[in-house]
């Protein structure tokens, strides 16, 4: 037992290590240069120079790298250059807001999304079929930023029912104590009830927009899944015995696919906590996505370091959680 | 019977009640807050020593406070601000200032001549971006501490190290970043390895300005609360909020609903729907920033007059682009200086003529035309302009692929001198004077590729004229006004006969659309827009 944590552990930093010399690489090679957009376009020779030296950029790649992993070691990621703050902080500013919004999106997507694909599978070739795949279709091939235009046009625009973008009403931003990160739990915690109700009307419409992507791409695993398990044998032998259809699809098949789902929904959280960026843009969310676009674009290699090496770590955080749920669900994993 | 009734009127109306107070939240604290969104892609910095661009010069004058203003109404027209009064002397070489007595900074602290100092000579001992304008004048951080004193704690002295217009030094001291006066004691407390302070004043600050800075998050949000204490009458607003918000489509519902006073950087479609709306106003302000078409004179094909000429001069369909993609974005404007200084010339009458063009490219032996490039950065309106030109091009043969980048890659490209043609925005420093526009421009003292003095544009086109040079530096130490004119009119006029290698299209034009109940905003043209003045009707 000890030994497989040791060798997944190894396994995980050899693959966070990678994944860092590649962006590193990538990096060095953008046609971008982090330099101008700090002197601005018009500095002279003198200061870009001066800049380019202060950022080490001057320095062989190699040595670059080494330093980088070096204050790595020591839990520095460096100072991000929009910002103009550590690396570490501008985390911890934005990673709760996509938290947030990618929690709640899943919840919605997997309450939704799990439940209509089983009740497709079971109803194979029908129209309730026909309808899930419809929908799961669409929720799948329509770009996410069309559903948020349209969603803010219909439920903010016209209805006035969602809060606009950001996170809370404007009125309401910067007066609120940063605790948790988490707007609604701080809203609550501040005890302020009319900044809570406002974030809640900020937050679930993206969380909508993002969950129905969400819905789509789990409902179709989901009866895929399904689908599987209800060709086998002994589903024939339970409806056989006389099991209600009701049982024999959630106390038999479902129980057999927890595992494969387990392994989906980790995946499509983890994209969803690193790719919710068009989602972020459209409501102007500062979360991680924006984030690290932002930095991207700017050519911030801290920050896309320190975006990647998170993303990395959540990765195998849910893969790890994902392998311990198995021996939760199925025993034959914990032989 | 009554007790039955309670629990069931509760359940019946608990929607009702849950709806009540869903709307209710729609009602925010916001009428003492000014709101506004726009995109703040381009604020990196708050030290006035390194922010560059518009977003930052928006943002710090009202943090801030500088020795002299200018006029929002008249961009030629200094007034006092910190300093109550100024004079010339040394046969304008010194520039002498008188400081108000009764200014104190955020902190408590009095303002006086040595912060004045020490905040000037601060730019230039770090030589970060805001350096260069002053190096321009012969400022170096070596003669920093001999050229700019405090004589005593109300006069400040600057000696300008070279012959210059000593108007052009006072206008970057009212509309550069760099002039603003900073708290010095508290900067230096916060001064790490020797910095002066600029790791902490990237994303903090410590002036005098009416508001002070409450809180920053970079490409998200901005605050600031009106000043405890302020030397001019308190700000009319308890709290300004600025969102950084780039989705035009956002903006403009934002603006609908009044979640928004004052939106920027809305596209030309949504500016037009916006106007139409009785609630809301355009305000469109003019910067000394132009829109204009480079062509690298380096490359042996545009090292030809005839070719610029063909290009610059007859393949560019100004009025069409002028009228079908510039609206809200620029005016139509083709020499390097803008309209409304004593030196602006007319309009020259360049025709869009690809016969002409054609001609002129046999003349220099290319009938069929050639292949090249057009860097563009990747958005409105630069993208339609570019498209216009790739069109009009192809009437003369000339078959042009369209580069479209970031800013940082198509204006990397132009620093390093390689492309061959570029759709892009700039020169025109805030200051309103004809040198200013000139050498941003066109002056290019050394065209040696070892020179890299990239940050004139004309170096970058890599096109030179000495003679061009000498006219711009003549008329800058000229202290003949109408002589001064003349000088800069020949200067235009050479530029105009001899085809430089950029060619401007239009003057930048900043489209804000605000709601009708803001009053007292007036946008200024050198970005510093005052917010000090600015209140809103109450919400109905």
């Amino acid at each position: 037992m000890k030994a497989r944590w040791m060798r997944g552990g190894v396994s995980a930093a050899l693959a966070l290590l990678g994944l860092l010399l590649l962006t590193f690489m990538i990096g060095r090679v953008m046609p971008l240069d982090p330099v101008l957009a700090i002197v601005g376009p018009d500095a002279d020779r003198a200061t870009y120079e001066q800049v380019h030296h202060q950022l080490g950029l001057d320095r062989p790649l190699w040595v670059q790298f080494g330093r980088y992993l070096g204050d790595l070691a020591q839990g520095d990621l460096g100072h991000a250059l929009l910002t103009g703050r550590p690396v570490t902080e501008d985390l911890a500013r934005v990673l709760p807001a996509t938290v947030e919004l990618a929690t709640l999106a899943i919840l919605l997507g997997a309450l939704l999304g799990v439940p209509l694909g089983v009740w497709a599978a079971s109803h194979h070739k029908r129209l309730p079929d026909h309808l899930a795949r419809v929908l799961g279709l669409l929720g799948h091939s329509t770009p996410v930023f069309w559903f948020g235009m349209m969603g803010l046009l219909v439920f903010y625009a016209w209805l006035g029912w969602a809060g606009g973008i950001g996170r809370i009403g404007l009125g309401y931003e910067g007066t609120i104590p940063r605790v948790t990160g988490l707007m609604l739990v701080d809203t609550l915690l501040a005890g302020d009830m009319a900044a809570f109700r406002s974030a809640l009307r900020h937050l679930l419409l993206p969380a909508c927009v993002l969950g129905l992507h969400s819905m789509a791409y789990l409902s179709r695993m989901t009866r895929s899944f399904m689908l599987a398990q209800l060709s086998q044998e002994y589903i024939t032998t339970a409806r056989v015995k006389g099991l209600s259809r009701r049982r024999v699809v959630w106390g038999h098949a479902f129980l057999n696919i927890r595992v494969q789902l387990l392994t989906i929904l980790a995946l499509a959280y983890g994209g969803l906590l690193e790719g919710a960026v068009l989602v972020e843009t459209v409501f102007g969310w500062p979360g991680f996505g924006s984030y690290l676009t932002s930095s991207l674009l700017l050519g911030d290699m801290n920050a896309v370091m320190g975006s990647v090496l998170v993303i990395g770590l959540l990765f195998v955080a849910l893969n790890l959680t994902a392998d311990a749920l198995y021996r939760v669900f199925d025993p034959r994993a914990r032989a | 019977m009554a007790l039955a009734s309670v629990p069931t009127l509760r359940r019946r109306h608990l929607p009702v009640l849950l709806a009540a107070s869903w709307q209710a939240a729609r009602a925010e604290p916001a009428d003492d807050q000014l709101l506004i969104g726009m995109s703040m892609n381009n604020l990196l910095s708050l030290d006035p020593a390194a922010a560059t661009g518009l977003d930052a010069a928006t943002v710090a004058c009202n943090l801030y406070d500088s020795l002299l203003e200018v006029d929002a109404g008249n961009a030629t027209r200094l007034k006092p601000s910190l300093a109550q009064a100024w004079e010339l002397g040394d046969g304008g070489r010194r520039l002498t200032f008188r400081l108000r007595t009764d200014v104190r900074f955020a902190s408590g602290q009095p303002l006086t001549a040595a912060h004045a100092a020490w905040s000037l000579q601060r730019v230039l001992r770090l030589n970060l971006a805001m350096a260069s304008v002053w190096k321009s004048y012969g400022f170096t951080a070596g003669n920093a501490d001999a050229s700019i004193r405090a004589e005593d704690a109300q006069t400040l002295v600057l000696d300008l190290p070279q012959p210059t217009d000593p108007t052009l030094v006072l206008m970057t001291l009212a509309t550069s970043i760099s002039g603003y006066v900073l708290d010095r004691d508290t900067v230096l407390a916060h001064e790490q390895r020797g910095d002066l302070g600029h790791a902490w004043l990237t994303t903090h600050a410590a002036g005098s300005g009416p508001f002070e800075l409450e809180d920053w998050r970079p490409k998200e949000l901005l605050t600031m609360r009106r000043a405890a204490r302020y030397w001019q009458p308190a700000a009319k607003l308890r709290r300004v909020v600025f969102r950084h918000m780039t989705e035009s489509q956002t903006l403009r519902l934002m603006l609908m609903r009044g979640d928004l006073d004052i939106a920027g950087g809305l596209s030309a479609p949504d500016v037009r729907a916006l106007a139409k709306r009785p609630d809301l106003v355009v305000e469109e302000v003019r910067r000394a920033t132009m829109y204009y078409v480079a062509v690298n004179a380096r490359h042996p094909r545009f090292a030809d007059e005839r070719v610029r000429r063909a290009v610059l001069r007859h393949l560019i369909d100004f009025q069409g682009v002028a009228g079908s993609v510039l609206p809200f974005y620029g005016e139509l404007q083709m020499r390097p200086v803008p309209p409304g200084l004593p030196a602006s010339l007319p309009q020259p009458a360049y025709t869009f003529d690809p016969a002409a063009a054609r001609r002129l490219l046999a003349e220099a032996g290319m009938p069929g035309g050639f292949d090249t490039t057009i860097r563009v950065v990747a958005e409105a309106p630069f993208t339609g302009i570019a498209t216009s030109l790739q069109a009009t091009l192809a009437e003369a043969g000339i078959r042009a692929s369209i580069l479209p980048g970031t800013g940082n890659q198509v204006y990397g490209a132009m620093r390093e001198r390689s492309f061959e043609i570029v759709v892009g925005r700039g020169g025109g420093g805030a200051e309103a004077h004809p040198h200013s526009s000139l050498r941003a421009l066109v002056y290019n003292p050394d065209n040696r590729d070892s020179a890299r003095l990239s940050n004139f544009q004309g170096w970058r086109t890599g096109y030179a004229d000495a003679e061009l040079n000498r006219l711009i530096e003549r008329a800058l130490l000229t202290p003949d006004t109408a002589e001064q004119v003349e000088l800069y009119h020949q200067a235009q006029q050479r530029f105009d006969a001899r085809v430089g290698a950029i060619q401007p299209i239009a003057q930048m034009l900043d489209t804000q659309v605000l709601r009708r109940a803001v009053r007292g905003y007036q946008g200024h043209p050198s970005g510093a827009t005052r917010l000090r003045e600015v209140s809103k009707d109450a919400s109905p």
